[in-house]
């Protein structure tokens, strides 16, 4: 699968597409904080997949997967209350949670990482997350967002966010100095923003 | 390598991409939180880079498995939310203490109020309580002790892997909902809106199968239509969960007609 979109243009003019729902569910998470099961059922139904599906893009395994998911819609219930709207978005304050918790859980098995990252290379990321998306119109723009950046700015990001890599061990891996990949990551999520059309 | 006042600022910029994807180790984690805390142009740049890792999630969604959410959905409903943030604030010793060891005195005596208390939270407790009443006295162990060791139990089951729920609807009003693992042998009882019996009464719940009636427990006193969680264990092949109101201390055998009759 080819997937080189460098040659579009940036597509700034659009709205930000997490708009509409984020907003919806920063309402349903204040609803949560207040103690409403159904609120944490709408909760679940709108973020649930996504928050499993990175978990698992992360951790591979099925099992442990799930029962991050469970450790991560569970801090969502308790910590409902510290959900502050004025610093992002409900959806990315959730996917940070899930991230992060599951990078944590990976790490704590670095060893299988260790194991794992001398096949990575040969392995494509980038086409590998490609394939799991399907015609939506936000997974649309993220592949086509993705197929916009360079190949190493790409691969950057694809092991550090959907392999959970430290940018150290994406630097050993790709043979390239730790200050360079950092540069990378940072010009590469710019460039993702841009083309997303998040606000700066 | 020496560096700079001013490159290290810029080398600290330069974490935020990798630090918006976890892509950092705890050390770097720590340090460019500190730098975060004292730069407002970072902290938004973090804040737009997270909003951009996580359309990156989005994008990975997949269904999630069944029974996941009803899982999910059951455990919260026996876990205990945090306070909005004023209300965390530490309670001066002089004046509060005494009454805050005594709600979790309080929470803890009463199995049927206690939240999923973690093992952590419920420690905790047990030293609040011993700090004001000086050494804990047998009894009041004893109930911290049963109080911990069900919230435990609750967990074990709640977080199992092939739990999975059920409800009911209790004749006479009132809607029960368990949660059941069969490798663990043991379900997690709970109900709204059951009917409010007389103090001399109480619902006792009674697991019954091919390997005979057995009584599962007394039901704690509701509170705000909630009854539970409890915990029924020892469950058998072919067993049902039944209720039924009986003395407040209990019978041997029900003696009353089943209020609710549900297959596991």
């Amino acid at each position: 699968m080819t997937a080189t979109g460098s040659q579009e243009p940036r597509d700034r003019a659009r709205p930000a597409p997490a708009a509409p729902a984020g907003t919806d569910l920063a309402s349903q998470i204040a609803l949560v904080a207040r103690g409403e099961a159904t609120a944490f059922d709408a909760v679940f139904e709108q973020i649930g997949p996504s928050v499993f599906g990175v978990v698992k893009r992360v951790i591979r395994d099925p099992a442990q997967s799930e029962e991050v998911t469970q450790e991560v819609m569970l801090e969502v219930w308790r910590s409902a209350s510290k959900f502050d709207a004025g610093r992002g978005s409900a959806a990315a304050w959730v996917m940070t949670l899930a991230h992060r918790r599951a990078v944590d859980r990976v790490r704590s098995v670095q060893k299988e990482a260790e194991r794992e990252r001398r096949v990575a290379v040969a392995e494509i990321p980038f086409d590998e997350v490609i394939e799991a998306v399907e015609s939506s119109l936000e997974r649309e723009r993220v592949r086509r967002c993705l197929g916009s950046l360079t190949e190493v700015q790409r691969e950057s990001v694809t092991l550090a966010y959907y392999r959970g890599y430290t940018y150290g061990q994406v630097a050993s891996l790709l043979g390239v100095p730790t200050g360079t990949v950092k540069t990378r990551m940072r010009d590469a999520l710019i460039r993702m923003r841009d083309c997303l059309g998040v606000p700066e | 390598m020496k560096l700079t006042k001013r490159s290290q600022i810029r080398d600290a910029h330069t974490l935020a991409g990798a630090y918006a994807m976890d892509a950092v180790s705890a050390p770097d984690r720590e340090r460019f939180e500190r730098h975060l805390a004292e730069c407002e142009e970072c902290a938004q740049e973090v804040a737009s880079l997270r909003e951009t890792t996580a359309m990156l999630g989005t994008a990975a969604a997949e269904p999630v498995p069944a029974g996941l959410k009803e899982r999910i959905v059951a455990a919260a409903a026996v876990t205990r939310q945090q306070p909005p943030a004023d209300e965390t604030e530490p309670v001066p010793l002089a004046h509060g203490t005494r009454a805050r060891a005594r709600i979790w005195f309080g929470s803890l005596a009463w199995p049927g109020r206690l939240t999923l208390v973690t093992a952590g939270a419920a420690a905790a407790a047990v030293l609040a309580v011993a700090v004001v009443f000086g050494v804990a006295n047998s009894s009041m162990q004893q109930q911290i002790d049963q109080a911990q060791a069900s919230s435990q139990q609750i967990a074990v089951v709640l977080t199992a892997q092939d739990a999975h729920m059920t409800t009911g609807t209790v004749a006479g009003g009132g809607t029960a909902t368990i949660v059941m693992s069969g490798s663990r042998h043991a379900l997690v009882f709970t109900a709204q809106g059951l009917h409010a019996l007389p103090a001399s009464r109480g619902y006792e719940l009674w697991l019954i199968g091919p390997a005979g009636t057995r009584p599962a427990g007394m039901l704690p006193a509701g509170s705000h239509g909630m009854t539970g969680p409890v915990i029924a264990s020892g469950l058998r092949p072919g067993d049902h969960l039944a209720l039924t109101a009986e003395p407040a201390d209990g019978s041997a055998h029900p003696d009353t007609p089943m209020m609710l009759d549900m297959v596991l």
